[in-house]
């Protein structure tokens, strides 16, 4: 595990920095959009944990709109944490396909 | 059961902050329809997982680096009656009466220390409390004055065992040797939650620019102090048991105090002036809430 602390590839986290690489999302965007690029249902209180947690870390931080649907976005160190996780998933599915002799597409 | 009524469950601080935004997602999830059970669990899951994060981090920052110190008042307190009780030869009275009056002077200077740290404060507090800031940590001081009080009653016990008992007998007790655990344990924890109670009071002080300048040096002076008192303690066991190892680690604890002492003030005062030049240029600010938001940032 890294310095960022995101582990696997359904980690809410995880999906929440992934979404927020394409722009500022507040809360319910955040859910329907991780629901459809990755197919998982996150609850609010599994949500507004994730995103609890990567504020304190500085990963992501609130980005105005108003008080009850405010957008967040990534922050700098927040893309670095994911560029970083996303490299490590990528050595793990590369070991996994070339053991499994699958093709590479 | 509302949704409004699932916020219970999350801390006040939590509710405040994000409450309203949680709310919002709810509603948004169920688009004019009841919450299901689902939904209900995962939101109180989900509280009582920041609740207990919460009380991990208050536990962690009170004890982070008060732990030590803790430690060393938990096991001076607790010897202290039992090596006055001590019979000693005539030959070594002496010598155990220097090294005794060596400790409770470096106790009363740590104390004064202590003293002046809480001086320095009490306009800050004073502010924060006319400014209605006694219900954010009333339940913290409740927790640390209960643990006082037990830590006080531990003592008391002991002393009641002593006065009762002949050193011989103290030296067979169990009861006397758990009373001695507990009360450690009692200190340790009292300590522990006022430290947090002082953490989060100094959250909302607003420091004026002297005050900001003296606080770092006092508490450098306040840990030399808690050090001192360690290898004073154990020189003075030392002297009443004859024991040489006693002697040894109580010397080299304070060949360690000189030399870490030093560095310890000469940061302290460079805090301090670079605390204090921030407040020229500035409005007043918070120097505990600086380095929180420094190590956040981090």
């Amino acid at each position: 595990m890294g310095v960022s602390g995101l582990r696997r590839a359904n980690d809410p986290p995880l999906l929440i920095l992934v979404s927020l690489a394409e722009g500022p999302k507040h809360g319910h965007a955040l859910a329907k959009d991780i629901e459809d690029f990755a197919g998982v249902r996150l609850g609010p209180g599994a949500l507004y944990g994730a995103i609890t947690r990567l504020v304190e870390r500085g990963l992501i931080e609130p980005f105005g709109g108003d008080d009850r649907r405010r957008p967040y976005r990534i922050t700098p160190p927040g893309s670095a944490a994911l560029a970083e996780a996303l490299a490590d998933l990528r050595r793990i599915t590369r070991a996994g396909v070339a053991r499994l002799g699958l093709d590479p597409a | 059961m509302k949704p409004a009524s699932l916020l219970r469950w999350y801390p006040r601080a939590w509710r405040e902050r994000y409450g309203e935004e949680l709310l919002a997602l709810i509603q948004d999830t169920l688009e004019d329809g009841r919450p299901t059970w689902r939904l209900r669990l995962g939101v109180i899951r989900g509280g009582l997982r920041e609740r207990g994060h919460q009380a991990w981090q208050a536990g962690k920052a009170a004890f982070h680096g008060w732990l030590p110190m803790g430690v060393v008042v938990g096991l001076v307190v607790v010897s202290i009656p039992g090596n006055l009780k001590t019979p000693l030869p005539p030959a070594r009275a002496g010598q155990a009466t220097a090294a005794f009056d060596a400790l409770a002077g470096i106790m009363a200077l740590t104390g004064v220390c202590v003293l002046a740290g809480a001086l320095v404060a009490i306009p800050a507090f004073a502010a924060f409390l006319r400014a209605g800031g006694w219900p954010k940590i009333r339940r913290r001081a409740a927790w640390a004055a209960g643990a006082t009080l037990a830590a006080g009653g531990g003592l008391a016990w002991l002393a009641f065992m002593l006065r009762s008992m002949s050193f011989a007998q103290v030296n067979r007790s169990l009861a006397y040797v758990t009373g001695e655990i507990a009360t450690s344990l009692a200190v340790v924890i009292a300590l522990g939650l006022w430290a947090s109670v002082a953490q989060a009071t100094a959250k909302h002080l607003r420091f004026g620019p002297r005050a900001r300048a003296a606080q770092p040096l006092l508490a450098a002076a306040t840990m030399t102090g808690m050090l001192t008192i360690l290898s004073a303690n154990l020189i003075w066991t030392a002297v009443i048991q004859s024991s040489l190892l006693w002697l040894v680690v109580g010397v080299a604890n304070l060949a360690a105090v000189g030399v870490v002492t030093p560095r310890m003030v000469g940061r302290a005062i460079r805090r301090g002036r670079r605390l204090r030049a921030a407040a020229g240029q500035g409005p007043t600010i918070n120097p505990s809430a600086q380095r929180t938001s420094g190590r956040d940032r981090a």
